[in-house]
């Protein structure tokens, strides 16, 4: 692969469509911002030239939810097709995917479901990141999923299972650090051996979110605040892995765009700490 | 010990399907919560992620029956018309032919048709750009080999067409609408012109002859032919005037001549 570009080792902010007009005229001091690859897979229109507007002031991360990594079905080429087309044109710093599944028998469920950790799922997604980073001509990032069921197969733990892939693909991670304490929470392991055990060398970029506590276990809906001991583990993970460029991510309930910058601002003052001490 | 596809097949069966028999092949680990109610919550998740997509494309139609309704036929729709795209927005361009045999939609005859022009709004938001019409090369045309021209409408454009009065439907029920909310079914057909212009979308309403018109020209018939299908419909069709307005609007924006009988062409 061709070298890894990277986004600043700063905050952004995950930019939806109703926060799209006051990013674009006040230019808020993000370092810089990341959208879904899949909202921009249009031919034209307004939401196409408003994303030309704000690459030109910020660095862009696309960060894809549909292609589907660890399907048993075939890679979706027409999709694959589409993501290179937004590549070439938008010129992001990083791409990122998920570790899951999201079709089977072509069938799309268009959502982040959770693979079994096996060998054979291994195989099946290291063969598709190998196909995008080939058909794209880059480096990618693929993101830790929450799940809320396991399976009785597994033949590794979570932690192994994201390492394997980073390792055998030369991808980049996308370390999400709610969705490895919601997994801590819902399957009962330490967050913290999930962090030990990843090639801090490997990750590119951290996400942040709120989960919704009020079922029988956590989901994470990005649907408010980070939660205290996330904070916590993000503090633990940048301390092990360095500052890593970290994002703030909002879907549900989307509030003013005050609380995500005000959430950037608490990230940013964790890793200027961690600078700090490194200094 | 099932494969990564039996899995995937049992998961969707499971989550769209409720058939709780999948979930025993599956072998999901219980722990404090069984596995069905594992899989209740991505059921949840899914559904509840169509019924969202789906508000957002067709606000009227969800407005016209309510939550409840909406949400039943939005599960109904998911389950006979499975998404085929990882992009979940291009997801529902079917909702109105379902919405048209659907039983419990049966008396509300005009709603397929108010969902049509939901999804139309939806996908003129999303076409590709175009240029303006070439005029000086038009003008080039010699007249005599004007009606031979086929023309392009912009990507964005699109033509509905309705026994009911849709366009009246769909205004009076937008948010921010003020002023009487009822609408007379009797006060008759609608054809609707859908476009994009530079703040939003716009819905013009159309004579017959005009929507015969742009119909014959998006389906790649001469200007002559498209011309002679208005005036049958209405005797005052004026052509230029037409074809004037609607290159002005930038609803028409680019010609071609026949390849082998003029050598003045659009380039």
């Amino acid at each position: 692969m061709p070298t890894t570009p990277e986004l600043p080792a700063t905050v952004g902010i995950g930019l939806r469509s109703p926060h799209v007009a006051r990013v674009r005229a006040e230019r808020p001091a993000l370092g810089w911002l990341e959208v879904h690859s899949e909202n921009y897979f249009v031919d034209g229109g307004p939401a196409l030239a408003a994303l030309d507007a704000i690459r030109a002031d910020h660095a862009i991360s696309l960060h894809g939810v549909g292609m589907s990594l660890g399907s048993a079905d075939p890679l979706d080429a027409s999709h694959l097709a589409r993501l290179k087309r937004l590549v070439a044109r938008v010129e992001p710093a990083v791409v990122s995917e998920h570790l899951c599944w999201s079709h089977a028998d072509g069938r799309h469920l268009n959502d982040l479901l959770p693979l079994p950790f096996t060998e054979d799922a291994l195989a099946v997604v290291c063969e598709r990141v190998d196909q995008v980073q080939t058909v794209l001509g880059r480096t990618i990032l693929v993101e830790n999923i929450s799940a809320y069921l396991r399976f009785a197969d597994d033949a590794m733990a979570e932690w192994e299972f994201v390492a394997a892939v980073a390792v055998r693909t030369g991808c980049k991670l996308l370390f999400d650090v709610n969705n490895v304490y919601v997994n801590a929470v819902n399957h009962g392991f330490d967050p913290l051996d999930f962090v030990a055990a990843i090639p801090g060398d490997a990750v590119a970029e951290i996400h942040l979110a709120g989960f919704d506590a009020s079922g029988p276990c956590l989901i994470d809906n990005h649907g408010s605040r980070v939660a205290p001991p996330v904070w916590d583990l993000y503090r633990a993970t940048i301390e092990r892995f360095g500052p890593k460029p970290t994002l703030i991510e909002w879907d549900t309930d989307l509030p003013e765009l005050e609380v995500l910058l005000d959430e950037a601002a608490l990230a940013r003052r964790i890793l200027e700490a961690r600078d700090a001490v490194a200094a | 010990m099932p494969s990564l596809r039996e899995i995937q097949r049992g998961f969707s069966a499971a989550t769209l399907f409720g058939d709780s028999a999948a979930v025993a092949g599956m072998a999901i680990v219980a722990g404090n919560l069984d596995p069905q109610a594992r899989i209740a919550i991505y059921r949840d998740n899914i559904l509840g992620n169509y019924r969202k997509v789906l508000a957002a494309t067709y606000p009227v139609v969800r407005r016209l029956v309510g939550g409840p309704f909406f949400d039943a036929a939005t599960d109904q729709f998911v389950r006979g018309h499975p998404s085929r795209h990882g992009d979940v927005n291009r997801y529902g361009g079917d909702y109105a032919v379902f919405l048209a045999s659907y039983p419990p939609a049966r008396e509300l005859n005009y709603l397929a048709d108010v969902a049509r022009l939901e999804w139309a709004i939806d996908q003129a938001n999303i076409a590709a750009d175009a240029a303006p019409l070439d005029l000086a090369a038009l003008a080039a045309v010699a007249p005599e080999a004007l009606v031979e021209l086929r023309f392009n409408l912009h990507p964005a454009a699109r033509l509905i067409a309705s026994p009911f009065p849709i366009l009246r439907i769909w205004q009076v029920n937008q948010p921010d609408y003020e002023g009487d909310a009822g609408v007379d079914l009797g006060e008759g057909a609608d054809t609707l012109l859908v476009t994009r212009g530079d703040q939003g979308i716009v819905i013009d309403r159309l004579g017959k002859s005009e929507h015969a018109f742009l119909s014959m020209l998006a389906a790649n018939a001469t200007l002559g032919a498209a011309a002679s299908r208005a005036s049958d419909a209405e005797t005052a069709f004026d052509l230029a005037d037409a074809l004037r307005r609607h290159v002005a609007n930038q609803t028409v924006v680019a010609f071609r001549a026949p390849p082998a009988r003029t050598r003045r062409g659009n380039r």
